[in-house]
């Protein structure tokens, strides 16, 4: 079972956490064309290898995180607040 | 086969505090206290334990560890009843029942093995040519046949039966931490643990069997064992028995089941019966050690064959001599210590050796001692005797240069074999490391990933105990500066092993077992290469190699031996089936622990629901929430329940729980423009103190989920959501404003267990409120207009009230802080007296809602537009929202798409279920245009009605008719098609 090194509530169990999707996806602004709307909703890399996504501490802080993890050794690399000024304040606190 | 109990200086005579009793079949047997089941059977001459998965053939003991294929019991009685238990690997415990499986009348003469005879009809595969149907016109293809045959395939075939009664016990979760986890406390495992503790590291070893000390238990010799068990014990290691590790996951998790010591059976009720650990360790060492192969000869199978290992562990664990006249047949050196342990016990033992020749050392050690040694023979057939069902006499072959011939008859009543030995890879496999064919050894290795992952020992691949132990001890030489280089010395035998896995020749006949336990013979996996199933995994699906409890530990290799004969190549090309946890069979209990029945699904109860329940509510589940579904008076049934309800609302008025819809707080200086993002309708222009209906959609542009928010103050706003998606809003909430719109300073909450919900409805809903609220005025027509919102006092508790209608009636939706809503209930409910009142349940909100055409969840299903369910006007043209874009793609504007629509049955006393389809007249066949989502009797109309989607909505359908059909029911009528808005479309009683 993987752990997840929560920002906030520091290494907790995969089960208290629920899976968002790809990390690396920049959603278009709301008026966007409707191609650009379909590639950020339909179209994913299907990654072999690290990959950057989206996971939420839903049993704990709630926070939405953005985990770097390998697809296939399952190996977490970075795990960081997906609410950019969050992250900050935490990395200045440390 | 005669085996006894002997008595001398290392197995002294019983002594009364050592007896236990047992019942097998139950008749009365004595063992001792730290036998195992097999070896008090063995003990008592029980020979015969059970009978084989498809053939019937009679089994025996084969093993003294976890790769048991013949012994398999059922123990315990009622509803602790455990099948198909290792008599090999479990404690004998004082009084315990034991009983044989699969065999009818009794396991000595079962009338099931006249299949053994019809074996040739039960090949491979021959299940799924027989239900293919027979030639030339498919006779018997299909699933009725199969399912006839089904009942007595399944009694003919397979293991013991469990209990079908509810399991009395509990089972515990447990999480545990160490730096260093060893798996076997064999001579390896037990050396690692000591020299991990040594370097000042927190250790726990864990260990199957019921005591510690794995092969040095098979040793006559135990100082050693007792020195290393002291030494472990000065440094603090931890140590559970009873302990398997049967699976490695990522992040060296080990997943690891305990039983419970026997020694509590007594008081069972008050501790658990099995413990499921997850265990995380920064290193795991792997000292798993190896187990004993035999091969493949014609009747390899007969009780009295066993691997050479096993008789030294009855021999020497157990004091158990397993026959006077023993056959040994062995390629490698592993066997001959035992021989001579055994001739010392008083056997008469015969050697046959494949290989023809032995080293030096071996043959001083057995010279002198008496025991016959024949090289460059083994066995081609086992037999057994006239008027018994286990083994007393043997085929014998020589080695020619020609390969094999046949060199007589032999007799003995026990045959033991040795043709190598399997490292236990099981666990390095699961997480999917290399696996490498060691030819040297003949036999697979792994070393692990050796980063955090270790095998030592015989796990490693290593044979002599001395070099184990050191193997050990110099994992410990590296450090984090060191890269680990695993040893790359193996084996360790004088010389080397002559690799075996079958004798077979033209002249003998009969089945040689590849799998004992699943009757995979030999002929099987020749088959499986002639039908094509080449690829181990393929083979081991066909011929079901390796599927049984005991996954194969034994009979593997054989099978990969024989593919790769079959293929005529190596069989490293071959390779091996990737092993999947768990290692031995767990119970599904401990995996589930304390996470049963409400403890898995939880209950939600609303803050009314005592209230709910002490006025006759029968309550329904809706996802985890219990919610009235109606309150019948007196014997009332549902349908007359929820029309009586129905009726007194539009009537006068009804009260009913609507806790379970989700409830958001949204605060914030942004809040307005978040709002508006995410509902399809303007928020803009809302005022404080009035409530929106709006929709939400997901990126896709189907619609999400809907309900009202509440204006309370400028930068604060109450959402409500669906009971269903309350959860999943919450969650998209939360990622659009952290992941996507973090630039917005809005924080939300979710307020869902804080206020305990309850809808007003009916014409006399103001008048009843006015006897409630605190100062009646604010209630007024003027002061709370249709959808207005305001905080009220009801006996000085601050309240939410808007006026809003989900019934179509003049209603209310009342929001009181949860720690007052039973009372204020109560309250409610006295005044509500003086009127013609009624509390109403979930069924007849649902007639109320349907009769007003208004969508739930049974409609908004994830594949409905807003235009779809004739909302598109609440789609605003004037802004952005979520799904705004993709909801405009061509298929989802296209104007044949099914549209809500209402449907009444053109003959108004029928009735019809939800499900149905919807077709054309005299189209019945083929697609259908349409579909009917909520069904119910109207009171309002006085007949069934109907809502649904069919192409194109009225429009469309205009002139056509239309036959509801339901299949399964038999159903079929005709119906018109109507506005979804059925009864007041209006809308003039809201305004009341």
């Amino acid at each position: 079972m993987l752990q997840i090194k929560c920002p906030f509530c520091g290494k907790r169990d995969q089960t208290e956490f629920s899976y968002g999707g790809d990390g690396q996806i920049t959603y278009p602004a709301l008026n966007a064309d409707e191609d650009s709307w379909h590639d950020a909703v339909f179209l994913r890399q299907n990654i072999y290898g690290r990959q950057i996504e989206t996971w939420q501490h839903s049993h704990g802080c709630r926070s939405w995180l953005l985990v770097e993890r390998d697809t296939v050794t399952h190996e977490i690399f970075s795990v960081e607040l997906a609410h950019g000024d969050w992250q900050k304040q935490v990395e200045k606190n440390k | 086969m005669k085996s006894e109990r002997i008595n001398n200086v290392l197995h002294p005579p019983e002594i009364t505090e050592d007896l236990i009793h047992f019942y097998w079949n139950r008749k009365k047997y004595f063992a001792r206290k730290g036998d195992s089941i097999a070896a008090g059977l063995l003990a008592n001459n029980l020979n015969i334990i059970g009978r084989s998965f498809k053939y019937h053939r009679p089994r025996g003991v084969m093993s003294a560890g976890v790769e048991e294929a013949g012994a398999l019991v059922t123990i315990g009685f009622g509803a602790r009843t455990e099948p198909n238990i290792r008599a090999s690997t479990t404690e004998l415990i004082d009084g315990l029942h034991i009983y044989s499986q699969n065999a009818w009348p009794s396991v000595k003469h079962d009338f099931g093995s006249i299949l053994n005879f019809l074996g040739r009809f039960f090949a491979a595969g021959f299940y799924y040519k027989m239900f293919m149907g027979v030639p030339p016109f498919e006779w018997g293809r299909g699933t009725r046949i199969w399912m006839f045959f089904e009942r007595f395939i399944r009694k003919a075939a397979g293991l013991g039966k469990s209990s079908r009664l509810p399991d009395p016990d509990y089972y515990e979760h447990l999480h545990t931490h160490t730096d260093i986890l060893v798996i076997g406390s064999g001579p390896s495992g037990l050396q690692a643990a000591i020299s991990a503790a040594k370097t000042g590291k927190d250790v726990l070893i864990v260990e199957q069997d019921y005591i510690i000390g794995g092969s040095f238990l098979n040793q006559q010799d135990k100082k050693e064992l007792e020195e290393q068990e002291k030494l472990l014990k000065k440094l603090g290691v931890t140590i559970l028995t009873h302990t398997t590790a049967f699976g490695l996951y990522d992040n060296t998790t080990v997943g690891l089941i305990e039983i419970i010591p026997s020694e509590g059976r007594k008081d069972l009720d008050k501790k658990p019966r099995q413990r499921f650990n997850i265990c995380r360790a920064n290193n795991v060492i792997l000292a798993t050690g190896a187990i004993e192969r035999v091969y493949a000869f014609i009747n390899n199978d007969l009780p009295g064959i066993m691997s050479v290992n096993s008789a030294r562990a009855y021999l020497n664990r157990y004091g158990i001599l397993i026959s006077k006249n023993i056959v040994i047949c062995t390629n490698n050196d592993s066997a001959y210590e035992t021989a001579i342990e055994l001739k010392n016990a008083g056997a008469k033992v015969t050697i046959l050796e494949i290989r023809e020749q032995i080293g030096d050392i071996l043959l001083r050690q057995i010279s002198g001692t008496g025991i016959n040694l024949l090289l460059g023979s083994g066995v081609a057939k086992a037999e057994k005797g006239f008027n018994n069902s286990t083994i007393s006499r043997i085929k014998i072959v020589e080695m020619t240069d020609k390969g094999w011939r046949y060199a007589g008859t032999l007799f003995c009543d026990c045959l033991l074999i040795s043709a190598g030995w399997s490292p236990v890879i099981h666990l390095a496999s699961h997480q999917n490391f290399p696996i490498n064919w060691n030819e040297e050894n003949a036999c697979f290795t792994s070393f692990g990933d050796a980063k955090s992952v270790f095998l030592v020992g015989s796990a490693a691949g290593i044979w002599q105990q001395k070099q184990c132990i050191n193997s050990a001890k110099e994992l410990f030489k590296y450090n984090s500066k060191q890269k680990y280089k695993p040893s790359l010395i193996t084996g360790g035998w004088e010389k080397p092993i002559a690799p075996l896995y079958e004798i077979r020749l033209a002249s003998i006949k009969g089945k040689a077992f590849v799998d004992p336990q699943n009757d995979v013979t030999t002929s099987d996996i020749r088959l499986a290469h002639q039908e094509g199933f080449i690829s181990v995994e393929h083979m081991k699906r066909y011929t079901t190699l390796g599927m049984a409890t005991d996954q194969g530990k034994m009979g593997n290799i054989i099978g990969i031996a024989l593919m790769a004969d079959a293929l005529n190549c190596s069989i490293s090309q071959v390779g091996v089936t990737r092993f999947r946890p768990p290692y031995t069979s767990i119970s599904l209990g401990a995996l589930a622990g304390r996470n049963r029945q409400s403890h898995f699904k939880l209950i939600r109860r609303t803050p009314f629901n005592k209230f709910s329940l002490n006025n006759n509510a029968v309550m329904i589940n809706s996802g985890l929430w219990q919610r009235p579904w109606y309150y019948p008076v007196q014997s009332e049934t549902l349908d007359s329940a929820y029309i009586r309800e129905a009726t007194i609302t539009r009537k006068s008025v009804g009260i009913c729980d609507i806790s379970s819809l989700g409830k958001i707080m949204i605060q914030g200086p942004d809040t307005t423009e978040f709002v508006n993002r995410i509902y399809t309708n303007s928020f803009n222009s809302l005022p404080v103190g009035k409530a929106r209906y709006g929709i939400m959609l997901r990126d896709d542009g189907f619609v999400f989920d809907d309900g009202t928010t509440w204006r309370l103050a400028n930068h604060c706003y109450l959402m409500t959501t669906t009971t269903n998606n309350a959860s999943s809003v919450m969650t998209k909430l939360e990622e659009l404003l952290q992941v996507r719109w973090s630039n917005l300073n809005v924080q939300i909450t979710s307020v869902t267990d804080q206020w305990g919900g309850c809808a007003i409805a009916g014409p006399n809903s103001r008048n009843l409120l006015s006897k409630i609220v605190d100062n009646p005025v604010e209630i007024s027509n003027e002061s709370l207009p249709f959808m207005g919102v305001k905080q009220i006092s009801i006996q000085t508790v601050i309240c939410n009230i808007a006026r809003i209608s989900f019934s179509g009636e003049l209603a209310y939706e009342i929001y009181i802080p949860s720690d007052y809503a039973h009372s204020i209930m109560e309250l409610i409910w006295s005044r509500a007296q003086e009127f013609d009142s009624c509390l109403y349940g979930l069924e007849a909100l649902g007639t109320m809602r349907i009769e007003k055409g208004h969508v739930t969840s049974a409609e908004i299903d994830g594949r409905v537009t807003i235009e779809d369910i004739g909302l598109g006007r609440m789609a605003s043209m004037n802004k952005d929202f979520v799904g705004g874009v993709l909801k405009n793609r061509k298929a989802l504007t296209h104007s044949h798409r099914p549209q809500l629509v209402g449907i009444f049955p053109k003959h108004k006393n029928k009735s019809f279920k939800v499900g149905a389809l919807l077709n054309e007249a005299g189209r019945l066949n083929g697609h259908p245009i349409g579909w009917v989502t909520s069904v119910t009797f109207s009171p309002a109309l006085g007949h069934w009605i109907a809502l649904g989607f069919i192409e194109g909505g009225l429009n469309l359908i205009k002139g056509k008719n239309i036959v509801l059909s339901d299949e399964l029911r038999s159903t079929f009528l005709d119906v018109d098609i109507v506005s979804p808005h059925m009864f007041d479309p209006e809308g003039s009683r809201l305004y009341g």
